[in-house]
């Protein structure tokens, strides 16, 4: 980490040109693997800017399609209601900013540049009517925050000398796999003035990787396979012991 | 989902120790606390069902080492496990796709641990407290008439081993029945197949025991295999953990179950198994906290 900031500031001073950009961000990787034991990950983007302003990093997952199930009465008891497919929304949506983000930037432009966590596009399955659709929507938002998928944060980034600046990101453990993207934006006087995208993939890796693999893309052989895993498994354990009493 | 290993290490110690304790599979206790976990139903029933396999194995080796199984009423038997499993299974992926798994799962769950909690604390109280059973006049009248009943059906056979006659029919119903339960519960159905071998079908206990281990361990195995094939369903590190901690509560627990009475044992059973069955109840009688709930899809 230490690297990488040193090496931006000496490339900063001995590249006035470069210096001129208005923005630079540095991803601290490229990938992120997850592993059995995988419990989340922090991740730094380190970059630079022309002068003092405020920033805005918007870290955004790939899409996915999540089934939202709503309780129902049955007599006394609370069963799985109404259930409604929404897809298109990000898996993930991080806000990060210099200061409170509606501080900086008026309505319009937060919603040009994405940057209201419940004004993300949602498309629900079937069509529904646009009050009953609103309920879903609202719904979908509330469990993403409640759940630390969406959230906005005014600490996470700390400037240095009004040139760099560094990022801390913190991912959960239940990442959807894919591509993520790291926009970086610099505000002054309430517009963006400075743009810059960056990206990460986030993948299974190791004995995860191919167990998922097998358990998706041959899912009958994997089922033999294991199941047969399990019973030998299950045999030497409750063996082993006996021989050791004898 | 992110599921902590130690407390599902524990589970299934849990209920291995419970299993050993009293000599009953213990099936009927992993899928609810799994679901109490919050682990979806299907991974739950699935991955129970590849955990009784492993856990089934090594009991069902010694009995065939032992010859305690009829291997011509376990292969009826199975016969008719693998049609209601698969069955079941293509059951599960329809009420899955309408959403209405989990209420299923749930509500066999609060009828099948009330009867068996219910039952089992009644007589383990009579034997506590020494308290002689009514004569039930109409059980075995009932029994009686079933009997006759098959004996009226086809495919009549005899069955050496255990030195029986009936119709393939009987079996092979018994055993759809208790495949359809696999599929939907991840029970492998002991509970329901040793009574009715005992009572209704006249098999020597010996052979009852081995026979319906057999059927349960290939049983449980067809599942797993299915639910993996047409669900993908089954989450190979979650049965693993659960067939390690398992296999070693049953050893704790079997060594202390000797040195313990077996009545007293019953009743610590019987409590559990009610305590799960009204937990269920109350969670779907409560106010849930949050009405909406999310579930997301693979990709």
């Amino acid at each position: 980490m230490l690297r990488r900031v040193l090496l931006l500031s000496g490339w900063l001073l001995l590249n006035p040109a470069w210096a001129d950009e208005p923005l630079v961000v540095v991803p601290e990787t490229s990938q992120v693997n997850i592993t059995t034991d995988f419990e989340g990950t922090d991740l730094k983007a380190v970059g630079s800017m022309r002068g003092p302003a405020d920033l805005v990093i918007k870290l955004v997952g790939p899409p996915q399609i999540a089934k939202l199930s709503r309780e129902a009465k049955l007599g006394p008891f609370w069963i799985e209601g109404e259930t409604q497919k929404l897809g298109g929304a990000p898996s993930l949506l991080f806000l990060y900013a210099t200061a409170p983000i509606a501080e900086i930037l008026p309505q319009a432009e937060r919603e040009k540049y994405g940057l209201v966590l419940e004004g993300v596009p949602v498309r629900l399955e079937p069509q529904l009517q646009a009050h009953a659709s609103d309920d879903w929507r609202k719904a979908f938002f509330r469990i993403k925050e409640r759940q630390g998928y969406y959230h906005e944060d005014d600490t996470a980034i700390r400037v240095f000398g009004n040139r760099l600046f560094i990022a801390d990101m913190r991912l959960p453990g239940d990442l959807q796999t894919g591509t993520y993207t790291v926009e970086t934006l610099v505000v002054k006087s309430g517009k963006v003035v400075g743009h810059d995208v960056g990206h990460f993939t986030v993948r299974l890796a190791g004995i995860e990787r191919r167990v998922w693999n097998a358990a998706h893309d041959h899912s009958w052989l994997f089922g033999g396979l294991f199941t047969l895993l399990a019973m030998l498994l299950g045999f030497v354990l409750n063996a082993f012991p006996f021989r050791r009493a004898r | 989902m992110d599921v902590n290993i130690v407390l599902i290490l524990f589970y299934g110690a849990l209920v291995g120790f419970l299993s050993g304790l009293v000599g009953v599979g213990g099936g009927f206790l992993i899928t609810p606390l799994l679901i109490f976990t919050g682990i979806p139903p299907i991974v739950a029933v699935s991955s129970g069902a590849a955990q009784m396999a492993g856990t089934a194995s090594g009991a069902s080796y010694l009995h065939w080492r032992h010859g305690n199984i009829d291997f011509k009423m376990g292969l009826i038997l199975l016969i008719g496990s693998w049609l209601g499993g698969g069955f079941g299974v293509y059951l599960a992926k329809v009420l899955l796709r309408a959403g209405q798994f989990g209420n299923v799962v749930v509500f066999l769950y609060v009828i099948l641990l009330g009867f068996i909690g219910v039952s089992m604390l009644i007589e383990s109280l009579r034997a506590v407290f020494r308290i002689a059973a009514p004569a039930a006049v109409d059980a075995p009248a009932k029994v009686s008439l079933l009997r006759k009943w098959m004996a009226r059906l086809p495919w009549q056979t005899s069955y050496p081993a255990s030195g029986v006659r009936m119709s393939a029919l009987g079996p092979l119903i018994l055993g759809a029945a208790v495949g359809v339960m696999t599929s939907l519960m991840g029970v492998g159905g002991g509970f329901i197949m040793v009574p009715v071998m005992i009572y209704v079908l006249k098999m020597p206990t010996k052979i009852v025991v081995g026979t319906s281990l057999f059927q349960l361990l290939f049983t449980t195995a067809a599942v797993s295999v299915m639910q993996a094939g047409v669900n993908h369903s089954v989450d190979p590190f979650l049965a693993l953990v659960l067939i390690l901690g398992s296999v070693l509560g049953t050893k704790l627990g079997a060594r202390l179950g000797a040195r313990l009475p077996a009545e007293k044992l019953r009743l610590i059973l019987a409590l559990v198994v009610v305590a799960v069955a009204i937990k269920m109840v109350v969670t779907m009688l409560l106010t849930p906290e949050h009405i909406y709930g999310m579930t997301v899809e693979v990709q």
